[in-house]
């Protein structure tokens, strides 16, 4: 068997995208978390909202500033809203689905044990005139487990989590889809950075941290409060970006092994994306510039506001099909992610400030 | 009345056939599948010009009765590769009936080395509000393989590769999920009857093509010229949420479901008397299947030559012609029985 700290960039994306987790229920995949980091960080402690955080020290003269890297360890889901006559479950989204991509399919309802079900469809031969012309809004949806209704009442209380299951798909030149990468890719360039800078420490505290309820509502939990308890003097958050599909317009999504891509816009300092960029070319690495002009959508919205205000950015993962069950993404980006930004990390200088004393 | 029980349902069958991938018109790899399930317990094994599968069982002893032909289909509705972009991607079409709805952000496995793919889509955050409640037209969805290039495409694919559903087979208490449970179930209460030396001689059909029209089972029905004809399904139940039973019919779990009439056929009355009395005697629970429905292989061969007296029995299954089908291993069971006990009530009651 493979030695954990063996595991390819493949394997890692493979064995994170698989685990559960949608948000507010992210201790199993923590769990999971906890032991990847532990092969490279200093130490690795799970916070009091559950997010998991690995400290790399750095070399420089205490006190040392330090910089948060965050990516989010929650998943998009759906809960159990109710069980109706028949034992059919009707849900609740966590996070925005594509209704239009989840007739059909199966997923595990997250029971002590977990249980399998599929979103019924009704066969052609008994649809009405029309029937398949109107999308069906996951209100209408509904999740048939085939067993009896009297076992399902059991074992399914209300407010059970349900995650889409689709085991990882290798496609050609390596590309991986899956139900979350977004944002277990982030996770895995966590990892490598880690691993990274455990060789090659910076001078900075590094603190890499699996956020937990990123999809949910309109403020990022677990990035906000790790922030506000680990003070950073720098924040960088690590999600997935739109990658390139046939039909896109262009300028809106970033070509799958062209790179990470950088945010620019309010939500991120100038400073901290000049610092990226000047990286990537002492790297010889493409990066693609991302316009955010309504901000980033990322746990960064978050850790910029937290506190005195902390200087950001975001490094994409080009990934396609977002917020279906086949999120793709290619190994080559997330590696490159993780060697820009551990780069970027160990260059930067112990007196490095966003903040400016103008007199 | 015999003591028999009928041979038993070969669930091993079940799994077999329903994980392998024969989408209409490339039936192959499921052919191969019935021939290696039952060609030791056949007196002659046959393939005829369209593909179909025809076996002939003798009957037991001396006993007489009529010809029965027993005629399940091996195809399965999937899509069909029908163009490789220069961007890689593969552009495809519909085989058989399906809800475009189910298609968009499934996996499938195209061709024979089942070379897996995505039908791709726009994720809603970058389609306009008026089209995030369109469904996509067919001839906008394409299938990523990875691929950057239609040279790299073209290495592994080919246009006129079939695609279907990546479901595979798994059993939750009495029911069992699958792809392509439409037919074969029925494929699998076939190859299971067949096991066993029948009291009347049997000519046993897999056909193809049902799904493009039921194409198959016409020249085949010529071939075998039988006295009758029971074609065995895997059908829809229509069951859903806020629906009453009598307007879900035939349910799961409540017995072999059995048709009066569909768009194809009218089913032979003394044959369906038959049917329904051989399975009160055997106390082998039956539903009627609401008529109007669908369209089976019976309606086919019931046409063939100077007309064939033609029924169908089924299995009820939900969500056919999706990704993952249902059924209830018990109905399965009692249709073996069915189709066992009525070839023995036609040594005595036919015609």
């Amino acid at each position: 068997m493979l030695r954990a700290d063996e595991r390819s960039t493949t394997e890692w994306l493979q064995h994170l995208s698989a685990l559960p987790g949608t948000p507010g229920h992210e201790r199993a995949a923590a769990r999971e978390v906890e032991k990847a980091f532990s092969l490279y960080a200093d130490r690795v402690e799970r916070d009091r909202v559950g997010n998991v955080r690995a400290w790399i020290d750095g070399v420089g003269a205490p006190p040392r500033p330090r910089a948060l890297l965050a990516a989010h360890m929650d998943r998009i889901g759906f809960l159990v809203k109710a069980v109706e006559p028949g034992g059919y479950l009707r849900l609740t989204e966590l996070g925005g689905f594509d209704p239009r991509t989840l007739l059909g399919k199966e997923v595990v309802i997250h029971s002590k044990p977990p249980i399998a079900a599929v979103f019924g469809t009704r066969p052609p031969h008994l649809q009405k005139p029309g029937e398949s012309e109107r999308v069906l809004p996951v209100e209408e949806l509904y999740l048939d487990s085939g067993r009896p209704e009297r076992e399902v009442r059991r074992k399914v209380p209300v407010g059970t989590p349900v995650t889409l299951r689709q085991p990882p798909v290798s496609l050609l030149g390596g590309r991986i889809a899956a139900p979350a990468m977004d944002d277990r890719a982030g996770l895995v360039v966590l990892l490598r950075t880690l691993e990274t800078l455990r060789q090659n420490r910076p001078a900075w505290d590094v603190i890499a941290v699996a956020t937990v309820e990123e999809e949910f509502a309109a403020v990022c939990l677990g990035a906000k409060t790790a922030t506000e308890s680990l003070d950073p003097q720098l924040g960088i958050a690590i999600d997935v970006s739109h990658g390139d599909m046939p039909g896109a317009r262009e300028g809106e999504t970033v070509p799958l092994g062209g790179g990470p891509s950088l945010c620019v816009g309010g939500n991120i300092h100038p400073k901290v994306v000049e610092g990226l960029r000047s990286s990537a070319r002492a790297l010889g690495m493409t990066v693609q510039i991302e316009g955010c002009p309504m901000g980033s959508s990322t746990d960064a919205m978050d850790i910029q506001i937290a506190r005195e205000g902390v200087p950001t950015a975001v490094i994409g993962i080009p990934c396609r099909y977002m917020h279906t069950g086949i999120e793709t993404v290619e190994p080559r980006d997330v590696d490159h992610c993780a060697h820009l930004l551990a780069h970027y990390l160990g260059a930067l200088p112990e007196e490095w400030r966003a903040t400016e004393v103008l007199k | 009345m015999s003591r028999d029980a009928g041979p038993p349902f070969e669930e091993r069958f079940l799994e077999t056939f329903s994980n392998a991938v024969g989408v209409s018109g490339g039936e192959e790899t499921v052919r191969a599948a019935v021939v290696e399930a039952i060609q030791d317990h056949v007196d002659s094994l046959e393939v005829d010009a369209m593909g179909s599968l025809v076996a002939r069982i003798a009957a037991t002893g001396r006993r007489r009765g009529p010809h029965v032909m027993l005629c399940a289909h091996m195809d399965e509705v999937g899509v069909m590769v029908t163009g490789i972009e220069s961007d890689g991607r593969l552009r495809f079409r519909k085989v058989g009936g399906i809800d475009s709805r189910i298609l968009v952000g499934q996996v499938f496995r195209i061709g024979k080395n089942g070379l897996r793919g995505v039908a791709g889509t726009l994720p809603p955050h970058l389609i306009s509000r008026a089209d995030r409640d369109k469904v996509a037209a067919i001839e906008d969805l394409y299938l990523d393989i990875g691929a950057k290039s239609r040279e790299e495409a073209q290495g592994r694919v080919a246009v006129g590769d079939y695609a279907t559903f990546d479901t595979t087979y798994e059993r939750w208490g009495d029911t069992r999920k699958g792809k392509a449970f439409d037919d074969r179930a029925g494929c699998a209460v076939l190859a299971s009857v067949v096991l066993r030396r029948p009291p009347v001689p049997v000519t046993a059909v897999w056909s193809v093509q049902e799904e493009v029209g039921l194409r198959g089972a016409a020249g085949a029905a010529r071939r075998v010229a039988p006295d009758l004809a029971v074609v065995l399904e895997g059908t829809a139940s229509g069951e859903a949420p806020g629906l009453a039973p009598e307007e879900s019919a035939p349910l799961m779990g409540a017995g072999p479901a059995l048709t009066v009439q569909d768009r194809s056929l009218m089913a032979d009355a003394r044959l369906v008397d038959l049917i329904e009395r051989t399975a009160r005697r055997r106390k082998i629970p039956t539903q009627w299947k609401r008529p109007g429905v669908g369209g089976t292989d019976a309606g086919r061969i019931a046409l063939s030559g100077a007309g064939v007296p033609a029924a169908v029995i089924s299995v009820p299954c939900r969500y056919i012609h999706a990704p993952a089908a249902y059924l209830d291993i018990r109905d399965a069971r009692r249709t073996v029985a069915l189709v066992w006990h009525l070839l023995h009530s036609l040594t005595k009651e036919w015609p």
